[in-house]
């Protein structure tokens, strides 16, 4: 419990903090006001309109793209800590190195919440609002925007939680920012445009995200050019189980390296 | 201070970090009321052995306990140990209330102990600036009070008066003096050693990752040394043969192992003039040189 407020109390002392609450309100009002503004049909390619299903499943799908960002801030924030050498003065106080990241995973569990809720939110209002303004009636039920929605925004909390976990297994900041963002944004498109390789997409961060909003977008893509057989994303509840799995993996295995290392 | 007096023992410890023996075989006690200062030189493994201490490394074989426990198996870790290892271990954009308020919760203790540490250590001032521009004396003070919040009756400093001004180191010697007085255990690495010698009142002196003397340093001093001035210095170290002499500057010698009236004798003896000839106390300093140097290594 000690060790839970103490690490709020870390994360809510710096300026990242706000930093973070902003860019969820920048991404999930802003990108999204800014897509529906544009309206998908006119992308480049052309898209779905949003009176169509697949048009707002698409928005919401680009959404889940930024992803990458929670989990920048989840690894900038734990190795922060080695980077400002304040991990041995944490393990010095809470011996228990376990405990400590437990206590870490829990309270960057509520920041993700917060920047998860707020994304979502916000973007509800946009997607809402630009549709209202335009006069657009969108091409799903209220109600099922809204989940997906809310599919997104847990999304976000399970990336954070991935980032946090990459940073306290590599413990250098660039090297786990590298990974995390250079991976997300980039090495994950890069990879699918290998044949062969394309096929895993359902099962990487990437594809069981999209799995979530069902945003078959680039999975279609991947099918065109794979030609034989189509890629199939999974199914939404399989999208966060796995993602879940790759969190807990990640924190694991920072949990049983922590453990042993040498902090010097 | 709270609770009774712990005693720091370290028992046939050994640290390898793959081809290199960082620690080997090392033992000695450290006792609470004293200041112990733990001396050698660059590279000698004094820090791996206070990372020891305090379970941050683990040894490869031997153990260390504060009052009996290893660190790790401790109740409240930071009410019996404050321990200081890097002068500047805090998060740039936190506040020195905002860092000691994060391990304020992570220990337990209320608010007030913050302030009352910010005031100890004259940062109230500064209490709520960020640490990103704080000087080098500041952020001394502040590991400091991070170390102190506890009211650790064990305080393990790792060259604590690294960067300091002569007036921080004097504070700080002020400082560490009243704790020790107060009944703690006080274990302080250098290897700045004449700022250690107003302060320390024990020495545990290691190279190359192995004990070379321990003990209260006036025992460890050893006879004094003399030094003689004399116009016929040259004759005078052929006289001394057999004796380690150094040459402080032409015309000044120190003659170490033997007395004033010894060499008074030996001068007489061999015709030396000599114009001057005082007793010298041996300083920290060349009791480290001594007991680091290889000669005193391979008796
Ligand atoms: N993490 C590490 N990996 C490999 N070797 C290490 C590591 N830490 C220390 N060493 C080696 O162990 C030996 C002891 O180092 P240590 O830092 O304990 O010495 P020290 O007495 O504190 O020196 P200094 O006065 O320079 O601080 C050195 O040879 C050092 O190179
Ligand atoms: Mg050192």
């Amino acid at each position: 419990m000690n060790l839970l407020r103490a690490e709020f109390r870390r994360l809510l002392a710096t300026r990242m903090w706000r930093g973070l609450l902003l860019a969820a309100a920048l991404l999930g009002g802003g990108l999204m006001g800014a897509m529906a503004l544009v309206g998908p049909q006119n992308f480049s390619p052309p898209m779905p309109g949003l009176d169509t299903g697949t048009g707002v499943r698409s928005l919401l799908g680009f959404l889940g793209y930024t992803a990458f960002v929670p989990a920048a801030v989840g690894a900038l924030a734990v190795t922060s800590e080695y980077r400002h050498r304040t991990a041995a003065v944490t393990f010095l106080f809470a011996p228990r190195r376990g405990q400590v990241l437990a206590a870490k995973l829990a309270a960057f569990g509520g920041a993700g919440l917060a920047y998860g809720v707020i994304l979502a939110g916000t973007a509800a209002g946009a997607l809402f609002g630009v549709a209202a303004i335009r006069g657009i009636s969108l091409g799903l039920p209220t109600g099922t925007v809204l989940g997906l929605l809310a599919r997104v925004g847990l999304a976000m909390v399970v990336f954070l939680l991935i980032g946090v976990g990459v940073g306290a297994l590599l413990r250098n900041q660039v090297a786990a920012l590298s990974v995390v963002i250079g991976y997300l944004y980039l090495g994950e498109p890069l990879l699918m445009m290998i044949p062969g390789v394309n096929r895993l997409y359902p099962v990487l961060p990437g594809g069981a995200t999209a799995a979530l909003t069902d945003f078959t977008y680039l999975a279609d893509a991947i099918s065109q050019e794979v030609g034989s057989t189509a890629v199939h994303l999974l199914p939404p509840a399989g999208g966060a189980l796995l993602l879940t799995a790759y969190a807990l993996t990640a924190a694991l295995l920072a949990t049983i390296l922590t453990l042993r290392r040498d902090i010097t | 201070m709270n609770g009774r007096p712990l005693t720091i023992e370290v028992s046939r410890l050994s640290k390898r970090y793959g081809p290199v023996a960082a620690v080997r075989d090392l033992s000695f006690t450290v006792e609470p009321g004293v200041v112990t200062g733990f001396l050698g030189p660059n590279g000698a493994g004094k820090t791996t052995t206070m990372r020891m201490l305090t379970g941050l490394v683990s040894p490869t074989s031997g153990t260390a306990t504060i009052g009996g426990r290893p660190y790790r198996r401790l109740r409240q870790p930071s009410r019996a140990v404050g321990a200081v290892f890097d002068a500047s271990a805090f998060h740039p954009g936190h506040t020195a209330r905002d860092h000691l308020r994060v391990y304020a919760a992570m220990g337990g203790y209320p608010d007030g102990r913050v302030t009352e540490l910010l005031e100890l250590l004259d940062l109230a001032g500064a209490a709520d600036r960020r640490t990103h521009g704080f000087s080098t004396g500041m952020r001394q003070r502040l590991t400091l009070a991070t170390a102190l919040l506890g009211d650790p009756r064990v305080l393990l400093l790792d060259e604590p008066s690294n960067g300091l001004d002569p007036e921080g180191v004097r504070w700080l010697r002020g400082f560490l003096r009243r704790l020790a007085d107060e009944g703690r255990t006080v274990l302080i690495s250098s290897h700045v050693l004449h700022e250690m010698q107003q302060l320390v009142d024990d020495v545990v002196v290691i190279r190359r990752g192995e004990l070379v003397a321990a003990g209260p340093w006036s025992q460890l001093a050893g006879p004094p040394a003399v030094l003689v001035r004399s116009p016929d210095a040259d004759r005078l170290i052929t006289a001394l043969h057999g004796h380690r002499v150094e040459t402080v500057e032409p015309g000044r010698l120190r003659v170490h192992g033997l007395d004033a009236p010894a060499v008074a004798g030996l001068a007489a003896r061999h015709q030396v003039r000599v114009h001057e000839l005082v007793a010298e106390n041996t300083s920290l300093e060349e009791l480290f040189l001594d007991l680091t140097s290889d000669k005193a290594a391979t008796p």
